[in-house]
């Protein structure tokens, strides 16, 4: 920033203090601050400062532009929606029933590589007009319970799935009883192709946010089944599927986290996915997909960042331009007394 | 309605009056809570808190916790509830103090120490030297033997110097022993707030003297807080106690003052509260369309209430750092100051230094002083003197004992006068210094020594000056050869009319004029014998008069009236007030930065002109006109009045100075009759002059002025303003802060206030869009994006911190504002949130949620979507944002401002951290978890590039290509080239002799039928200039003055 004048009040009013000892009683004591006269630097919008900081913008903006895009451009993706495409196809005008049934949901998938994919490769599932950011879903949980063993009934916050037959449901609310329980096993030319899901949650929820000692106990017992249901002999701490659906998506198409696999794919290789379709997203239309990525510093594939860098450093680059020309086609002369108005029309207001 | 108060009677009053505890006290402890909360309430502000407070408990609709609104909103209430709590703490002390003081009463005979609350009506009192007087008084003894004593009454009108009280002429010689013993009746009003009134009689019991009634006035009364000055001992018998003094009697207790700025929070929060319904409607209905069924209930909270609560808040803690000592009175007012726009002033003592010296007079037709302007070394008056002209001792006795003046003798021999009006004070001391020498007052008779001879007069009767009769009368006697002689003095007006048939007064008049025009303040002096039967009969009258308890004043009034006639008409004098330092480049100035300002002057009319003139209250011709209001009827003030509209309203749109004159007389028709006109008049003049009016008066123009909702401020130092004071919202002991020092409170109180509210706006309102868009896919459910204690965090901390710097902001040095007032006018236009800055915040927030809102929500996509984490993006992306913001619109960076600015930023992280180190809070590990993302900072920067590139772009156009005024004066200020104003204030000459020259006498007469225009009814004539030398055009349809010296000579 430009600073021309380094100090505040450097003319000006000496006549306030030649009047001074009349009024000595009740002056303030001296300081520069209750005279508001600290040295001060003030900057003001002269057009080489406007124009450099335009200038200087874009060019840090662009080329970090560049790097977000290849980073993301790195990162190699698949995607296989499914959730059409596993009902059979006699079934599909009815999902819903097909779901609710107790028919065999088993389905296979082909998926095949196109680039190499260094491991870890993060399998995650996503769930697109999932609305896990519902104030009523969001609050339907029990922090205490989760994380307590002592607290086990502490079930005020849970309902509408609080309680069954009596008695307090553990892990109680909404979002534990929706948990996500689709499958998916990977074979990759006919071999079991390992699926990590240790270590898929954050380890400070597996460690302070869910207890060791806490057992699901009466859960998925309702009439109504949700989702997944645990096995009461794990502790919560261990089932990191449900802790990695307790951390709530702030968005309606959401991405989570179902389990590395640790070893390189090479390009052109098909990998076969027998997946359980359980989950029922069909009654409010939702779309369910596979998504096997690798990752880079920035993230998982996304363009946006990379994309926007470059429109503001262009924009910026552009508006620098413009300021100049116009800055040296229709110079002004900063502080030009004439243009107040008072001067031009002496008295009028 | 009446009380009897038995002197010294121990039993009967008791129970009939009140004792003399006092208290000041708002509250007790029983009824502090609820009469504390009953008046934060009633703003409407805090009711609406309250409601969405109360909405929240409703946990079904209610997207965060409930103690994040109830927090803060007990938070506030805690602070001004203590507040309050203390001041009216420190005031039942204070009250405790004065109660328990001990002072000497006698009771059953023998004089008693007693606590001050003790005291009953009847009770005989006695103070010392200095005391505190505890209650009101009726004097019945002093030291002196000629039973005076000085109280000073600063406490009860402001007024410094000392005023004499005497003891009633019933007790005057009553021994001291004795007084213990006086029984009596007196016979009073019931308490009133009126402190110069106390129309009561006093009739002692035997023995002690005859039954007859002595009339009791204000003079023989010493009232509650006064002090006993110079005066060994005084007693009095305490005749109104307690809460019932007349001190007791006008303290009101303060009301809550809302300021500007309050009321303006009032009505924007209405405004919310309007935009809260209609965003709820329109929500609520699109939750209904998404099916879900509850979303209705849901979104009637879905817009979070916070953005407003806490504008106050800021407001509030700015107010205890700008009320920085020089003007403490009343610290919410100090953002009122920058947007005065009616200042009202008194003449006397506040334009003027109230030093009144004798500079000129005019005895018999021969003017003094005219060549030296000082007719005290004039040699041809003090030849006069020497020679002892009849005339000129006449005049000079009349200037030494026509007054109210006490002589007192130091141990020096020097005489010091003791006066109570400076006038009178610069009479006495010319005459002493013309050989006239008031040596001595003792009892009724006075000493005067004249040329080496001492000459001693009887007082018999002292009506002293008033506002209404103006002129003052003393009957003396003559104790030589026992002549009685009227002597009087005073405005012309109230003494010419009445001169002797063959009196010539034209001279006079001419005198009276010259003076007038060279801004003297002129006394007329006459005289005239009595005849002894004359003068018994009157005496009769004026006894009887002057016991009456039933409009005594008027009554008295009327009996003196009979005496004044056929005067001699002796001289006129004049004396100058001189102006205060600095005044004309004041007033010049506040004038420019658009500030109105009005004269209110007991003065005549010539004369408050002319100071006007001296003092760039007025501009000369051609720049300046003026326009009279006069008119003795009604029919006459309603068609002058109508006229000078006229005129104004066609002026108005050209650059010329208007400027109305009003005369008391024509003042009190207008606001009894025309108050409509008079008020248009009032709001398009910009300057204007009443003189001759009296301090009611003064009273009802500020009210007038703030009926019309402007923010007036009076400056007065006299008693006379204080009613006027008292009229206002803003209160401020301003006399001596009058200059330079004014001028930078406003400019930047103003600016940091205006900030102040709009960046309040501004960060409520990126938080509240934010929400609105996030409930767009959250199914329209109601889900607060922000978990309450970064909501909290926010509103209280990392968004008021920064701006509360922004009160030592400034945008002008002293320097270049005072060489451009002009500039004050501009920010009062663009004060507060007009709708074109609040359009322009509006957008601002609008703009920068969405690109917060934006770039969040794609940065932080699909396996990154956590709740948690996107809440926090969003959060440090309006803390960065508004960072800026302030840092864009702080115009001078101190080291504060880096502080509060960029180490607010630091400690949103520290905070951030420190909470998310805690395992138990909801955010634990989050903060941490961002910051070693890449992305998070990427998309930091993203969001400050995005968010401020096109304000600052805006801003830098606006600036460079559209500047306002302030904006110029900015870069000239920093370009550090000399600022050339055309409206630079010149150093106006400060003597009026200067300006003036001694007008030739006849000039006057001459002017006057020159000023008919103004009777043609035709508003352009009016302005038809008169180009003859006059300084400028003066439009007077008929001199009042002539007009009744005229009549006066038809009349014989």
């Amino acid at each position: 920033m430009s600073s021309n004048a380094p100090s505040s009040s450097a003319g000006g009013v000496g006549s306030a203090d030649s009047a001074a000892p009349r009024r000595n009683s009740k002056r303030p004591k001296y300081s520069k601050f209750t005279q508001q006269e600290l040295p001060a630097c003030k900057p003001i919008l002269t057009p080489r400062w406007v124009i450099s900081a335009f200038m200087l913008v874009s060019i840090v903006f662009i080329p970090i532009g560049v790097v977000s895009l290849f980073a993301s451009r790195d990162v190699v993706e698949i995607i296989d929606r499914y959730e059409t495409e596993c009902v059979p196809e006699n079934l599909r005008d009815n999902k819903v029933s097909f779901i609710q049934s107790d028919a065999n949901k088993t389905c296979t998938r082909k998926l095949r590589v196109k680039k190499l994919m260094k491991q870890p490769i993060y399998v995650y599932y996503q769930l697109d007009n999932f609305y896990q950011n519902h104030r009523r879903y969001v609050k339907s949980r029990s922090d205490s319970q989760l994380k307590d063993n002592s607290s086990w009934n502490d079930v005020s916050s849970c309902k509408p799935e609080d309680m069954s037959n009596g008695q307090p449901i553990v892990p109680c609310g909404l979002i534990a009883w929706s948990l996500f329980n689709d499958t998916y096993n990977f074979s990759l030319n006919n071999q079991q192709l390992a699926v990590n899901k240790r270590g898929i949650s954050w380890k400070s929820d597996r460690d302070s946010k869910f207890g060791n000692d806490v057992f699901p106990r009466n859960f998925q017992n309702g009439t109504l089944k949700g989702g997944k249901i645990l096995d009461p002999t794990v502790p919560l701490s261990k089932q990191e599927d449900l802790i990695v659906w307790m951390r709530t998506a702030a968005l309606p198409t959401f991405r989570k986290l179902y389990g590395k696999i640790e070893r390189d794919l090479q390009p052109n290789e098909t990998i076969h996915v027998t997946l359980e379709n359980n989950y029922n997203t069909y009654s409010f239309n939702g779309k369910k997909k596979l998504v096997l990525s690798t990752t880079s510093w920035l993230g998982g594939k996304n363009d946006f960042l990379g994309i926007a860098y470059l429109t503001v450093g262009g924009l910026c680059f552009f508006l620098a331009l413009s300021f100049t020309v116009v800055y040296l086609l229709k110079p002004r002369r900063l502080g030009d007394p004439s243009y107040l108005s008072w001067n031009r029309n002496p008295g009028g207001h | 309605m009446k009380r009897y108060v038995y002197i010294n009677d121990d039993e009967s009053s008791h129970e009939l009056f009140c004792d003399n505890r006092i208290s000041n006290r708002k509250y007790t402890v029983l009824n502090f809570l609820p009469k504390n909360l009953w008046e934060q309430f009633s703003r409407f502000m805090n009711q609406y808190f309250l409601l969405i407070a109360c909405l929240q408990l409703w946990s079904l609709i209610t997207p965060v916790n409930p103690a994040s609104t109830w927090g803060p909103l007990i938070f506030i209430f805690a602070v001004s509830a203590s507040k309050e709590a203390w001041d009216d703490y420190n005031r039942h002390l204070s009250d405790k103090k004065a109660n328990e003081k001990l002072v000497w009463v006698v009771r059953q005979g023998i004089r008693k120490h007693i606590q001050a609350q003790d005291i009953h009506v009847g009770n005989i009192v006695w103070l010392r030297e200095n005391d505190e007087v505890p209650c009101d008084l009726v004097l019945i003894g002093t030291s002196d033997p000629q039973g005076l004593c000085y109280v000073e009454t600063s406490a009860l009108d402001g007024e410094i110097d000392l005023k004499t009280r005497v003891i009633p002429a019933a007790c005057m010689g009553i021994d001291f022993e004795l007084l213990h013993k006086i029984k009596g009746v007196i016979e009073c009003p019931n308490p009133d707030k009126d402190i110069r009134r106390f129309d009561a009689n006093l009739r002692l019991f035997p023995p002690f003297i005859d039954n007859d009634v002595c009339p009791l006035t204000i003079k023989n009364t010493i009232l509650q807080s006064c002090y006993l000055r110079n005066t060994e001992w005084a007693c009095g018998v305490a005749v109104h106690t307690g809460n019932e003094t007349k001190l007791g009697m006008s303290r009101g207790i303060p009301e809550p003052k809302l300021t500007a700025m309050d009321a303006m929070i009032d009505k924007l929060t209405g405004a919310i509260f309007v935009f809260q319904i209609v965003v709820v409607m329109v929500l609520g209905i699109a939750g209904n369309v998404w099916k879900d069924t509850e979303a209705r209930k849901v979104s009637l909270d879905l817009v979070k209430s916070l953005y407003a609560k806490f504008i106050d808040w800021d407001s509030e803690m700015i107010d205890y750092e700008t009320g920085i000592p020089s003007h403490a009175t009343n610290t919410a007012i100090s953002e009122d100051l920058g947007q005065v726009e009616y200042i009202m002033t008194d003449k006397t003592g506040t334009l003027t230094e109230n030093r009144m010296i004798f500079r000129r007079c005019c005895i018999s037709g021969v003017f003094y002083g005219n060549e030296g302007g000082d007719a005290l070394k004039d040699t041809k008056l003090l030849n006069a003197v020497a020679g002892s002209s009849p005339d000129v001792v006449q005049f000079l006795t009349v200037m030494a004992i026509c007054n109210t003046v006490i002589p007192i003798k130091s141990k020096t021999g020097a005489i010091l006068y003791k006066a109570q009006s400076q006038d009178e004070d610069a009479l006495v001391n010319a005459a002493a210094q013309l050989h006239m020498v008031y040596v001595n007052k003792n009892a009724n008779i006075l000493e005067i020594r004249c040329n080496g001879s001492v000459i001693k007069y009887e007082v018999l009767e002292t009506l002293e000056f008033t506002s209404d009769r103006k002129r003052m009368l003393v009957v003396v006697k003559d104790c030589q050869n026992g002549k009685i002689v009227l002597l009087s003095k005073g405005a012309d007006e109230a003494i010419l009319p009445y001169a002797y048939a063959g009196q010539q007064t034209r001279t006079f008049i001419e005198a009276v004029e010259q003076y007038a025009q060279l801004g003297l303040r002129t006394l007329c002096l006459a005289w005239r014998e009595l005849k002894e039967d004359e003068y018994q009969e009157w005496s009769l009258m004026f006894k009887e008069a002057s016991s009456t308890l039933v409009d005594r004043e008027w009554r008295i009034a009327e009996v003196c009236q009979r005496l004044e006639h056929d005067f001699e008409v002796l001289g006129v004098t004049a004396i100058e007030d001189r102006l205060q330092d600095g005044v004309p480049e004041t007033i010049e100035t506040l004038r420019k930065a658009g500030i109105n300002f009005w004269m209110l002057t007991g003065d005549k009319q010539n004369t408050a002109i002319q100071i006007a003139l001296s003092c760039n209250f007025i501009s000369p011709e051609p720049k300046g006109q003026l326009l009279l209001i006069d008119g003795k009827t009604e029919d006459e003030v309603c068609r002058s009045l109508e006229r000078v509209l006229l005129t104004m309203r066609i002026t108005s749109s050209e650059p010329k100075d208007v400027a109305f004159v009003v005369d008391g007389w024509a003042l009190e028709i207008a606001l009894k009759h025309y108050r409509k006109a008079f008020t248009e008049l009032a709001i398009l003049s910009r300057t204007a002059i009443c003189c001759r009016v009296t301090p009611s008066q003064k009273a009802q123009l500020v009210e007038l002025l703030k009926s019309c909702d402007y923010r007036t401020l009076a400056i007065g130092d006299g008693g006379n303003d204080v009613r006027m004071i008292h009229k206002l919202i803003s209160v401020l002991a301003l006399v001596e802060e009058k200059g330079c020092r004014l001028q930078e409170q406003l400019i930047i109180v103003l600016e940091s206030s205006a900030f102040l509210s709009q960046y309040s706006f501004y960060k409520s309102l990126v938080i509240c869009f934010i929400q609105i868009f996030f409930s767009f896919i959250s199914g329209v459910s109601g889900t607060s994006l922000f978990n309450s204690v970064s909501l909290m965090a926010y509103n209280v901390f990392y968004t008021s911190v920064p701006v509360l710097v922004s009160v030592l902001d400034k945008d002008l040095s002293e320097g270049t504002v005072m060489q451009h007032p002009q500039i004050l006018f501009y920010c009062q236009a663009g004060r507060l949130l007009n709708p074109s800055t609040f359009a322009g915040w509006f957008g601002r927030s609008l703009f920068h949620a969405i690109v917060v809102f934006v770039i969040t929500i794609h940065a932080y996509a699909y396996e990154k979507s956590e709740m948690e984490e996107l809440s926090m993006v969003a959060l440090s992306g309006c803390i960065w944002l508004q960072a800026f913001v302030v840092a864009l619109e702080t115009n001078s960076f101190t080291i504060l401002q880096h502080l509060a600015i960029w180490g607010n930023l630091v400690a949103f992280y520290v905070i951030n951290w420190i909470i998310s180190a805690i395992p138990a809070s909801g955010m634990y590990t989050i903060m941490f978890r961002l910051c070693r993302q890449p992305s998070y900072w990427i998309t930091m920067f993203l969001i400050v590039a995005a968010g401020m590139g096109p304000v600052l772009a805006l801003k830098y156009f606006r600036y460079t290509y559209r500047p306002s005024k302030i904006n110029t004066l900015q870069q000239a200020e920093r370009m550090g080239g000399p600022i050339l104003s055309l409206g630079n204030i010149e150093p106006q000459p400060r003597s009026m002799e200067k300006e003036v020259s001694p007008l030739s006498i006849t000039q006057p007469k001459s002017r006057s039928p020159v000023y008919e225009p103004l009777l043609s009814d035709s508003p352009n004539s009016s302005r038809r200039s008169l180009g003859s030398g006059t300084p400028f055009d003066f439009f007077q349809s008929q001199s009042r003055l002539s007009s009744s010296y005229s009549r006066n000579c038809k009349d014989n």
